[in-house]
């Protein structure tokens, strides 16, 4: 209990990081961001927001105030989640852009990572099981040359031989066009069309990292006595490779989780535009080049949150799984 | 973009001491034994072609990358045009030899940066111990849970001008923590070593003992976590640029890529502008992956595949697979 506790102050520590990068980089930047963002709004929209001019100083900086009491605003502000008014979304308020955008990168992000997770650690799993097999020598050198080219360009490939060629996917946007999202059959079907290839691409390029790790570690495994004294027993070799030897290995490549879930979440970003997909990777991209700081502030906060969500997830799956952090 | 993440980086700790001669050239030790293994031969192999490449693109472009000519626009490959040309008629060979250069060497900077920050820092902090590791750690662990890319999209975006320096910068101070990592759990193997320990005893100061006893002896972990970095900010680098947050005036592989998408070239059936970039760009991070990969077999021999090998897979990858 003692470790989950200690992994609880991290990951609120690590909120509080994120937090305060986000506050000190705009203002560490040469320039102040505040002038490209209000040209974005007329006077008369200005005058229809009091106190919208505030808000901004105190997310961007540019205002009279010292440093300290925009930190004390800042943080006010952020826990209520009031970033102010997207100026690329005028007059829509930045927190529902973001709420609008989410849901849809959670889907896919989540579908994709959880996806290439099981297929990548059974691939490794099994390529280390049987060394110098089919999946050995062929599917796992495949993985690691599809995972060598960076998501986007995986991503136009999907498009233009499954999307575009094919024909078999929808190759743009997250539903039909005619169609009104809501909790009706039409839209989650659309919806789950348009999000099938954007999966493939994350999970071709996210795989190949779990693939490797996964099979390093089982080969260091398969090494051990009581691996050995499984065999011995005459146990079915199917039940060896998964009960005995393979949840041992896929502790490590579990605890490497973080920085492969911070960097699917990158991915995803590159994936969202090459689909123009609307979720928060899209809506990141187009708010930082119109100069709506607000937006991609608020989207940084809530990714950084989102991996923090994932890894306290990882991290109870950990303690079920594993009994040494359990006992310790 | 960490797509391949070798967890294990547990390198040999002295190179090899004699190197060989070929004919009249000497090879040191460390090329010998990266050499000798086949994956690395192959990644060493792809890379030395990309520096090359890179360092002769002057005298194998056939035009000014970013000339343009309204008569020849959007052409298929051909003899005249071997990669192509790009809605401005501007040719894609040209533009991808040039380009090598640029983002080799943005990749090769940022990777040598962030290296030295992540020595230093994750090293002194081995070595040092006590409530400076704790603060490293901490660090380090806090910068690998915010995602990079978001946060380099959105520092770039702050920037006005992302000269290559400033993007170097950028990549290198958020990428340091993957090798921080690495370094400072290697460096934890080495501290209580009888030669740091002697250092200790003579009275060395600890930066001496960091820099000229503990950095020395980790010079090929170095090398290695430099690899990997390497390949992590070339994508990252291109990535910005596909995005449009680089030095869009410069020419790389990135921004080709970029006016391929932004002229959604690919929606419209010319492939060429954007596969030959992807390509250039996928061949390199895959040799500098068999390189490192390679590293990896040399220093943990129950990774090296057994000499029972398929024979499709050496038809379709050659030896560097199998």
């Amino acid at each position: 209990m003692r470790w989950f506790a200690r992994r609880l102050c991290f990951y609120v520590f690590a909120i509080w990081v994120a937090l305060t990068v986000n506050f000190l980089l705009p203002r560490l930047m040469p320039g102040s961001p505040i002038s490209g963002l209000l040209q974005h709004l007329s006077p008369a929209q200005l005058a229809a927001n009091p106190g919208i001019v505030q808000t901004y100083e105190a997310l961007l900086g540019g205002g009279h105030h010292s440093i300290w009491q925009d930190y004390v605003t800042y943080l006010h502000r952020i826990s209520h989640f009031n970033f102010g008014i997207s100026t690329s979304n005028y007059p829509t308020p930045v927190s529902e852009v973001v709420g609008r955008t989410l849901p849809y990168s959670i889907f896919l992000v989540g579908v994709a990572f959880i996806l290439s997770f099981l297929i990548g650690t059974g691939v490794g799993m099994v390529a280390a099981w049987r060394r110098g097999g089919f999946t050995d020598n062929v599917v796992v050198p495949a993985f690691m040359t599809v995972s060598a080219f960076p998501a986007f360009v995986l991503a136009l490939v999907a498009l233009y031989f499954l999307g575009l060629k094919a024909g078999w996917f929808p190759i743009q946007h997250a539903y039909d066009s005619n169609i009104v999202p809501g909790w009706n059959w039409t839209f989650v079907s659309s919806a789950f069309r348009h999000a099938q290839l954007p999966i493939i691409a994350i999970v071709a390029a996210y795989t190949g990292g779990w693939v490797l790790n996964m099979r390093t570690v089982m080969i260091n495994t398969i090494g051990e006595d009581y691996v050995g004294m499984a065999k011995a027993k005459g146990l079915k070799d199917r039940r060896v490779m998964t009960r005995y030897a393979g949840r041992n290995a896929i502790l490590p490549p579990l605890n490497g989780f973080a920085a492969q879930f911070a960097g699917a979440v990158g991915g995803l970003v590159f994936i969202e535009i090459v689909f123009s997909y609307p979720g928060v990777g899209y809506t990141l991209q187009s708010a930082v080049l119109g100069n709506d700081y607000p937006l991609a502030q608020a989207i940084l906060v809530v990714l950084s949150v989102c991996v923090i969500v994932a890894n306290l997830i990882m991290d109870v799956l950990n303690f079920v799984l594993d009994p040494r952090l359990r006992t310790s | 973009m960490a797509q391949l993440d070798p967890t294990a980086l547990d390198l040999p700790l002295a190179a090899p001491k004699r190197g060989i001669r070929v004919g009249r050239i000497p090879i040191p030790g460390w090329l010998a034994l990266l050499l000798r293994n086949s994956k690395s031969r192959t990644g060493l192999l792809i890379v030395v072609f990309m520096v090359v490449i890179a360092v002769i693109a002057p005298l194998i472009s056939v035009a000014h990358p970013n000339d343009f000519n309204l008569l020849a626009t959007r052409q298929a490959p051909s003899w005249h045009h071997l990669f192509g040309t790009t809605d401005q008629g501007s040719d894609v060979f040209s533009q991808v030899v040039v380009g090598a250069r640029r983002s080799l060497l943005l990749g090769a900077l940022a990777g040598a940066f962030a290296t030295l920050v992540a020595a230093a820092l994750g090293i002194t902090a081995a070595y040092v111990g006590g409530i400076v590791d704790e603060v490293v750690n901490l660090l380090t662990n806090v910068f690998l849970t915010i995602p990079a890319i978001p946060l380099l999209v959105v520092a770039s975006g702050y920037l006005r001008a992302r000269g290559m320096w400033t993007m170097i910068a950028v990549i290198a101070l958020v990428l340091w923590a993957f090798e921080a990592r690495i370094l400072r759990a290697q460096a934890l193997t080495l501290k209580n070593r009888d030669f740091i320990l002697a250092a200790k005893t003579s009275g060395e100061p600890t930066w001496r003992i960091v820099f000229g006893e503990l950095m020395p002896n980790m010079i090929s972990r170095i090398a290695a976590a430099f690899v990997l970095v390497f390949y992590i900010s070339l994508l990252v680098d291109s990535g910005l640029e596909f995005l449009g947050l680089g030095d869009m005036s410069a020419t790389s592989w990135g921004v080709t890529i970029y006016w391929a998408q932004v002229n959604s070239t690919v929606l419209q059936g010319e492939w060429w502008p954007f596969l030959f970039p992807s390509l250039a760009l996928g061949l390199t991070v895959l040799g500098l992956v068999l390189v490192l990969a390679g590293i990896d077999e040399v220093s943990n021999p129950q990774l090296r595949t057994e000499h029972r090998r398929g024979r499709l897979l050496r038809l379709l990858f050659g030896r560097a697979a199998a």
